[in-house]
């Protein structure tokens, strides 16, 4: 579903991705995770053609991102991505934020796209905040909703950049729950987070970044069980003492 | 419809004396920065008084400075002009309005009234600025001052307005650079800065495209030079160490 | 004084009031959707663009605005013609509007520049990443709540277009001020008709920027 291969990116001098590669199966979780700094959000931007890179290449179901050609916004309506800041839009109301895309980009009709967006409000629990402005919901409603805006779009895989690393801890579960159950209904997933519970429960497969590169790309088991690499071990023992 | 292009027109002879028409250019260009300095030297201390008192505890004084901001900044900077061009001289006692008004050139005459205006419109917004400058300082710099026994003038001298002026050159940079360019109000009341001189020549050569090509070169060109000159200042009297506090 | 002459003139200040009206909505209108384009351009990733937006806006930044007042009534005639190929003459008003829009554009452009640079990235990318075009992003997203934030400088750069208006007395476009004055030299009261014209400049100035406030203070709060 997605491909990346050998894919590096710098900022002027400074090389931020090196030589990236990895892949996402139809129907896999793939989390990746790494301290900051590492590249992962840039990574996981690069995927949906946020960010360019200079060599290398992402396939998206068979489509370039990379390629001057293709049809980014097209692409992009098929690839759900969630935002660390949740990035709802503030001047749309809540129900309008799930509309937007559909209408304009999609082309759904007003009424159409609006029964989509009750569905997906029921969903992920917040019905009766359909009239709200986003700056009227918490942080982990917020989430819930930019969750459901991804997900009006029917994507084929969702793109999840360290959605609950911006959240109060006592909102990061209500989050994490939706995204679980995603994963349980067989979405195809690449999950930037730090939260090993998460990867635990759901994750197909762990991949390790370290300083712009792949360190370690490996089954759940494995990757939990033992890591290869010294810089792993050292980054899970920070993570999982506390 | 035909043009004659002549880029030479600024050195053919105006007929009027020996001169040539770039003498023109000159001779405005000098009543330009003339009035744009002297009105510079009101506004500024005007300017900053007003700009203190704003910020001044009593009440009175920063009402008075208020007002005086509030009158300035709300009236068109021509009926300003016309003002004090047509009205206030006729206010003035009797031999100082003749002396006005027939004893002085003209040039001259008009020249005091556009300074006085321009200083005037000028230091209210001058004063604006000096206010955000001290109101941007942090409080405790004053009651520092103040705990070390220093009086309210010494405050304000040593401590408080070092420290604005430096934090607000860059948009006094932009009202010393509006000075020049509001200085053209002056061609409306008859005397031959840039502008005007601009205007006669393009109305006496008919090439109109080359006379206000190089009034604008001109007025481009002081603008870029007097930037370069206040980021020059701006780089002299910045304080080591006291970046963050000059908000670039 | 005597302030009496000024109420049968009433009508043809009324008169030049409109036009000064009619030229402040119309400048509005054309400033702020050149300076948006403007805008759009300095910030667009095409360097040859945000170049030539660039220097349109430091160009006019630099020069005063009786200069393109004065410079407009002269040569707009001539570009009109020379593009139409007639010799039609076209009016201080529209010369003087063309100017003003021009003008003000600069001025509009780097307050939507800043209205736009104020919101963060992460509205465009989550814009993107939902499948929008650049022009969809701007028109839906960015731009709406750009000029949400922006409203009071673009309110306050107007009441200050507003007072710049009387410029146009250069070419002698019968305006507020204008009118003022020919009636005050017909009447011979002259000091009356420009106090007066003064008077309310600044209590339509002062009222404005008195309601612009307080909507900066319920936009912050």
């Amino acid at each position: 579903m997605i491909a990346i291969e050998n894919v590096s990116k710098w900022y002027g001098d400074f090389q931020v991705l090196t030589d990236c590669t990895t892949a996402v199966q139809k129907g896999e979780v793939v989390v990746v995770c790494g301290p900051s700094g590492s590249g992962k959000s840039t990574l996981i931007k690069c995927v949906n053609g946020l960010e360019p890179f200079q060599s290398g290449k992402i396939l998206i179901d068979g489509t370039s991102v990379g390629d001057a050609k293709t049809d980014l916004p097209k692409l992009r309506s098929r690839v759900g991505m969630v935002f660390q800041h949740f990035e709802l839009f503030p001047h749309l109301s809540i129900i309008n934020n799930l509309t937007l895309a559909q209408v304009q980009v999609l082309g759904r009709s007003v009424e159409g796209a609006r029964q989509k967006g009750l569905a997906l409000l029921e969903r992920v629990g917040l019905s009766a905040h359909a009239t709200k402005f986003p700056g009227q919901l918490s942080g982990g409603q917020q989430q819930r909703v930019a969750i459901a805006r991804a997900l009006a779009m029917d994507p084929i895989a969702m793109l999840f950049d360290e959605p609950t690393s911006a959240l109060d801890p006592e909102m990061i579960n209500e989050v994490l729950d939706v995204m679980v159950e995603l994963a349980h209904e067989g979405m195809t997933m690449m999950v930037v987070t730090h939260e090993m519970g998460f990867a635990r429960k759901v994750a197909d497969r762990v991949i390790f970044m370290d300083r712009g590169a792949i360190v370690e790309d490996a089954k759940k088991d494995d990757f939990f069980g033992s890591p290869r690499s010294e810089r792993a071990q050292a980054f899970l023992s920070k993570i999982l003492s506390h | 419809m035909n043009y004659n292009w002549d880029w030479r027109v600024f050195f053919k002879p105006t007929g009027i004396g020996n001169e040539i028409y770039l003498d023109w250019f000159v001779t405005g260009l000098g009543w330009t920065i003339a009035l744009a300095l002297s009105a510079w030297v009101i506004a500024l201390l005007l300017g900053s008084l007003l700009g203190v008192m704003r910020t001044l505890p009593g009440r009175y004084a920063a009402r008075i400075a208020g007002a005086y901001v509030e009158l300035f900044r709300n009236v068109p900077l021509l009926v300003q002009l016309f003002v004090w061009y047509f009205i206030v001289p006729d206010w003035l006692p009797e031999p100082l309005e003749d002396w006005f008004k027939q004893d002085l050139h003209p040039a001259i005459s008009a020249f005091i009234s556009v300074t006085i205006c321009l200083g005037l419109f000028t230091a209210a917004r001058v004063c604006e600025q000096v206010r955000t400058g001290i109101q941007a300082l942090p409080r405790g710099q004053a009651m520092a001052a103040y705990a070390l026994g220093l009086s309210l003038p010494q405050v304000y001298r040593q401590v408080l307005l070092p420290q604005a002026f430096r934090i607000i050159i860059p948009p006094l940079t932009s009202e010393f650079l509006n000075v020049f360019k509001n200085s053209s109000v002056a061609s409306l009341i008859g005397l031959m800065e840039l502008l005007a001189q601009t205007k006669q020549t393009a109305e006496f050569t008919a090439n109109l495209f080359e006379a206000f090509t190089l009034a604008t070169l001109i007025y481009f060109t002081l603008n870029m030079g007097l930037m370069l000159f206040m980021r020059w200042v701006e780089k002299r009297v910045r304080v080591p160490g006291l970046i963050a506090l000059g908000g670039k | 004084m005597d302030f009496s002459p000024i109420v049968p003139a009433l009508p043809s200040l009324w008169e030049g009031m409109l036009l000064t009206l009619k030229l402040l909505a119309f400048s509005v209108i054309g400033g702020v959707a050149l300076g948006t384009v403007l805008a759009l351009a300095r910030l667009s990733s095409n360097k040859v663009l945000s170049l030539l937006a660039g220097f349109y806006v430091n160009y006019f930044r630099s020069i005063p605005l009786l200069l393109v007042i004065t410079w407009f009534y002269f040569v707009v005639p001539f570009i009109i013609g020379w593009i139409t190929g007639t010799n039609q003459p076209i009016g201080a008003f529209t010369s003087c509007l063309v100017a003003f829009m021009m003008f003000e554009a600069a001025y509009y452009c780097e307050i939507v520049r800043a209205g736009i640079q104020a919101i963060s990235r992460g509205q465009v990318n989550a814009a993107y990443a939902l499948g929008m075009t650049y022009g969809q992003t701007m028109r839906l997203i960015i731009l709406p709540q750009a000029f949400r934030k922006m409203t009071p400088l673009l309110l306050q750069q107007s009441i200050i277009l507003f007072q710049d208006t009387s410029l146009v007395y250069a070419v002698g476009l019968m305006d507020f001020l204008n009118s003022a004055r020919s009636q005050g030299d017909i009447t011979g009261n002259l000091h009356e008709f420009l106090l007066f014209a003064g008077l309310i400049y600044f209590i339509i100035s002062f009222g404005a920027s008195t309601l612009v406030k307080r909507l900066q203070k319920r936009l912050t709060v």
